[in-house]
């Protein structure tokens, strides 16, 4: 079997599951064994599961980060624009990989709150979510192929377009749900942190972002709900 | 179709009669009048015969945006709602309404660059778009609903992301002055009650997809860049109300607010505004605050941010909690607007308890924002206010309201500035109850008519502002002299131009307005100093062609005429000089469509040609300077004697002001007898079908 071939089947199998697991493929769902990905242990029985010890993936730590300030965004949405047609060349806010029109208008919980979320309808708060660049980076854990992994100069955890397969099992793990795919290339992509000069943050008129030197985020935020947003995925 | 950037590139019809939905090509059929306005004028010349009614399934509603909206050009974010307009009075004419937020940019995500809604459905219903899928929905579940349930609702079926656009109790019950809203607080006046009679209780759309930016992607952040740069505050006012460190000039009267130790007091961890170096593009959305424009500075404490459109740095749309206004009349903590909503605490009331700018006048606005943005209703620009303390106060009122209507409302409340006032008022306007609620809710010319009055005296009347058709003035001489009075003559609402005021009001010297205006009108002559206005030249017919032709472009390739053109800027490096050229810039990359700055005029004059071309048809005259041009008696008056052209009055003077129609005509090459544009004007637009049409009707010069 040629790595091609390894690929288009690879391929097929993990589209299946990621369709049949409707978002629930975590990294504890994959071995890694000589490089290249296998299916996850759910499609080969629940019981290995409960015994296999997770993936581990050494990526070097990034070496700076988005920090939001949701109670400066005033909900103009520029950030996501900044994000894709700068880095792009189209205004496409669903592949934006900072995260605004989500909470605009209700919060993250959503519409069923009414007036008493965030955002527009609710207290003004307007929550700009971002990519944690996490040490334990569950996007590039979760590859089946590889392709997630430190890019130079800022260290960010960055897409290989060239390696993905378009299977959007990044898209499912993030926790965060931070992941973005372009439907027209038919890859995911992620925040790059604009090799150390993030769009998003030169674009904010209100000062909400900054761009820091890293920091453990990613354990002190709660994961995203996967039942409250499903644009992105 | 490909080749174009910028367009998304369809147009969405949606005929409610047979639940039929199409799309067509916007680029084949709509790219020589841009989108927006250019687009709905379009479609009502070709579609809407002349003697149709707005209440008619036969009118047609178009929600219009350009090949800007969506994309990150600074200021992209109105829809144009453009159909035969119901307070135009007394003959219905075609206008258009604007609304802000995110429905623009959302219609483009779903692929679509209109949306064109034909006929009547055979009950309420809905409309939901989200993306190719377009389904007409049940909303008799909907009916009777306010404005903010109904959102919502359809926010929690669509998802919390989407954009809806909906009419409240008013636009139901055919009160022609009623909104569409959407986003909480952006309305679109005059269009609810149209929606309504089309039995259209809202439209949602979700959008997932992309707009193609046709030049590169450097090429085209360095152009967002240098607008950006440009950028003053709302309404391109360039300096700010208070001296700051950098800035040369200052004025009063400027909508830049931002300074240090003035803060957004009510935001989660309150922000202090600073001083905003126009350098400082991470600084633009802390400049205006448009609750301290209209409120005074007491509206600090109370603001929690500035809120906007999609892809609006300026954030003119002020956000306000005022926890002792919900407390005292079980409202919402939260109000939001730009203008008009928040005139309830300015110009509703004869006074209040506080004095004018206290916290009663801030408890009036949230009370009478809360009530008329769930019910939908529609201020006229504020001419409902205006018109409702004249008749009340003059004696109109009681004596047109039957006695025991009359007493049904506490009037004691209305004299003494008790916002609970709009409690009794505002609610029967929106259910036409009672003689009083039905005529006030009609806009002005059907209420004149109603109640027997004369427009003759609502033109005198210069604290009414009333101007003509049924509307008010909107920047007319008070802001720029003749050209302000021009364009005032021009639309059958008011007119809501910007252009012209946005550069005499940007609080940059005279001097270095009248520098600039050599450059872009060839004659420092085309600006006066406010106040200190000088007679008509031939400059001055320039700056009223270019303001008029910039509303159009702006309103057709959806940037916003309440901040553009940007031919000032705030900065001193540049002279003070903005870039006239900018639409074109846009326009150009991001379609890849290049057209000059030239270019783009003629499609703008296109555009108003089909404005001018439908009024003319359906007024069946070409006696348009007779007939529809008009100018009220106050314009020529001062309450004080004082003559025109001296300083201190903005009174016009009737024989200059006749010149300068005379120069305006020849300046738009239209016949100056009649004001009708000619056979060979419109043909110069690539018209001549139109004049064709016009010309066997007998309504070309």
């Amino acid at each position: 079997m040629n790595a091609g071939e390894m690929d288009r089947k690879t391929r097929e199998r993990l589209i299946d599951l990621a369709v049949a697991w409707d978002g629930s493929l975590t990294r504890r769902q994959f071995l890694y064994a000589g490089g290249l990905s296998v299916v996850g242990l759910s499609a080969l029985g629940p019981w290995l599961a409960a015994e296999a010890a997770p993936p581990v993936l050494v990526l070097p730590q990034a070496k700076g980060l988005v920090l939001a300030d949701p109670t400066k965004c005033v909900g103009c949405r520029r950030c996501e624009l900044a994000c894709t047609e700068f880095n792009d060349g189209k205004a496409a806010p669903t592949m934006a990989r900072i995260k605004v029109a989500r909470n605009l208008n209700f919060g993250p919980r959503g519409a069923a709150l009414g007036r008493d979320g965030q955002g527009t309808w609710g207290n003004g708060l307007v929550i700009q979510e971002v990519c944690r660049q996490c040490a334990d980076a569950a996007c590039a854990s979760a590859c089946p192929v590889q392709a997630i992994g430190a890019k130079a100069p800022a260290n960010a955890r960055v897409v290989d377009k060239e390696k993905c397969i378009g299977c959007r099992t990044c898209v499912s793990a993030c926790p965060f749900r931070m992941m973005a795919f372009d439907d027209e290339g038919g890859r995911a992509t992620k925040c790059t942190l604009c090799d150390g000069k993030p769009k998003c943050v030169e674009a904010c008129p209100a000062a909400s972002l900054r761009y820091v030197a890293w920091r453990e985020l990613s354990r002190s935020s709660l994961p995203r709900s996967h039942r409250v947003e499903r644009r992105d995925a | 179709m490909a080749a174009y950037g910028g367009w998304a590139g369809k147009v969405l019809r949606v005929d409610l009669s047979t639940g039929r939905t199409r799309t067509e090509g916007t680029i084949e059929r709509y790219r020589d009048v841009m989108g927006g306005t250019g687009l709905g004028y379009r479609v009502l010349w070709d579609e809407v015969p002349a003697g149709t009614r707005p209440y008619d399934a036969a009118n047609k509603v178009i929600f219009g945006v350009g090949p800007l909206a969506g994309t990150g050009a600074p200021c992209n974010g109105r829809t144009s709602i453009t159909t035969l307009w119901p307070t135009c009075w007394p003959t219905p004419l075609v206008g258009t309404g604007h609304m802000g937020g995110q429905f623009a940019a959302e219609l483009k995500y779903a692929g679509y660059d209109a949306l064109v809604i034909e006929g009547k459905a055979d009950r309420p219903v809905w409309l939901s778009i989200v993306d190719e899928r377009v389904e007409i929905q049940d909303a008799r579940e909907l009916w009777g609903q306010g404005i903010r349930r109904t959102t919502v609702e359809i926010s929690q079926l669509l998802g919390a992301d989407s954009a809806v656009a909906a009419i409240g109790q008013a636009g139901e019950n055919l009160v022609p002055l009623s909104v569409v809203m959407t986003g909480y607080s952006h309305s679109a006046g005059g269009v609810g009650s149209v929606l309504g009679a089309k039995n259209l209780k809202a439209v949602g759309v979700r959008g997932t997809g992309r707009l193609r930016i046709a030049g590169s992607k450097e090429d085209w952040e360095r152009l967002v860049k240098l607008h950006l740069s440009l950028l003053g505050a709302n309404n391109q006012h360039v300096v700010p109300d208070s001296p700051q460190p950098w800035a040369e000039y200052y004025d009063p009267g400027s909508r830049w607010k931002a300074a240090p130790g003035r803060q957004w007091g009510a935001a989660s961890v309150p922000i202090d505004t600073g001083s905003c170096d126009p350098k400082d593009l991470n600084r633009i959305a802390y400049r205006t605050n448009n609750a301290v424009h209209y409120l005074g500075s007491i509206a600090w404490k109370y603001t929690v941010r500035g809120n906007g459109c999609s892809g609006c740095p300026i954030r003119c749309h002020t956000m306000i909690r005022v926890p002792a206004a919900a407390a005292k009349y079980g409202i919402p903590e939260m109000g939001q607007n730009t203008c008009g909503g928040l005139n309830f605490g300015r110009s509703f009331f004869k006074d209040f308890p506080d004095g004018p700018r206290g916290q009663i006048a801030v408890e009036a606005c949230m009370v009478g924002m809360h009530l008329a943005d769930d019910f939908g209703l529609w201020c006229n620009y504020s001419q409902l206010q205006r018109d409702f303390k004249k008749l009340y106060y003059d004696g109109t009122m009681r004596q047109k309201v039957g006695a025991d209507e009359f007493k049904r409302y506490a009037w004691d409340k209305y004299e003494k500035g008790d916002p609970s006032f709009l409690f009794d008022l505002l609610p029967r306007l929106a259910r036409r109850e009672g003689e009083l609620g039905t005529a006030m809710g009609l806009g002005t010319g059907q209420l004149l008519e109603r109640w027997g009055l004369s427009e003759a005296e609502w033109k005198k009347d210069h604290e009414l502002q009333y101007w003509k058709l049924g509307h008010p003035k909107h920047h007319s001489n008070e802001d720029a002299g003749q050209c302000g009075v021009i364009l005032n003559t021009q639309y059958n609402r008011d007119a809501q131009c910007h252009s012209h005021a946005n550069f005499t009001r940007n609080g940059l010297p005279l001097a270095v307005q009248k520098r600039i205006a050599a450059e872009v009108w060839g004659s420092p002559d085309a600006v006066d100093a406010v106040q200190a206005f000088t007679p008509m030249n031939a400059a001055k017919a320039r700056m009223t062609k270019w303001s008029l032709l910039r509303k159009e472009l702006h309103d057709s390739m959806s940037l916003c005429n309440w901040m553009g053109p940007w031919v000032a800027s705030p900065l001193k490096e540049r002279g003070y000089r903005g870039d006239d050229s900018i639409e074109s810039l846009l326009y150009s990359l991001v379609t890849g469509d290049t057209k000059s700055r030239e270019e783009l005029d003629l499609v703008a004059e296109r555009i108003f040609l089909l404005h001018r071309a439908l009024t003319i048809r359906d007024m069946g005259s070409k006696e348009m300077r007779a007939r529809h041009d008009t100018i009220p008696d106050w314009v020529f008056e001062d309450r004080t004697g004082k003559p025109a052209f001296s300083k201190g009055t903005i009174r016009m003077d009737r024989k200059d002001i006749d010149t300068a129609m005379d120069l305006f005509y020849g300046e738009m090459a239209w016949d100056t007898a009649t004001g009708a544009p000619t056979r060979a004007a419109y043909a110069r637009a690539g018209l001549s079908d139109v004049a064709q049409t016009l010309g066997e009707k007998g309504l070309l010069p």
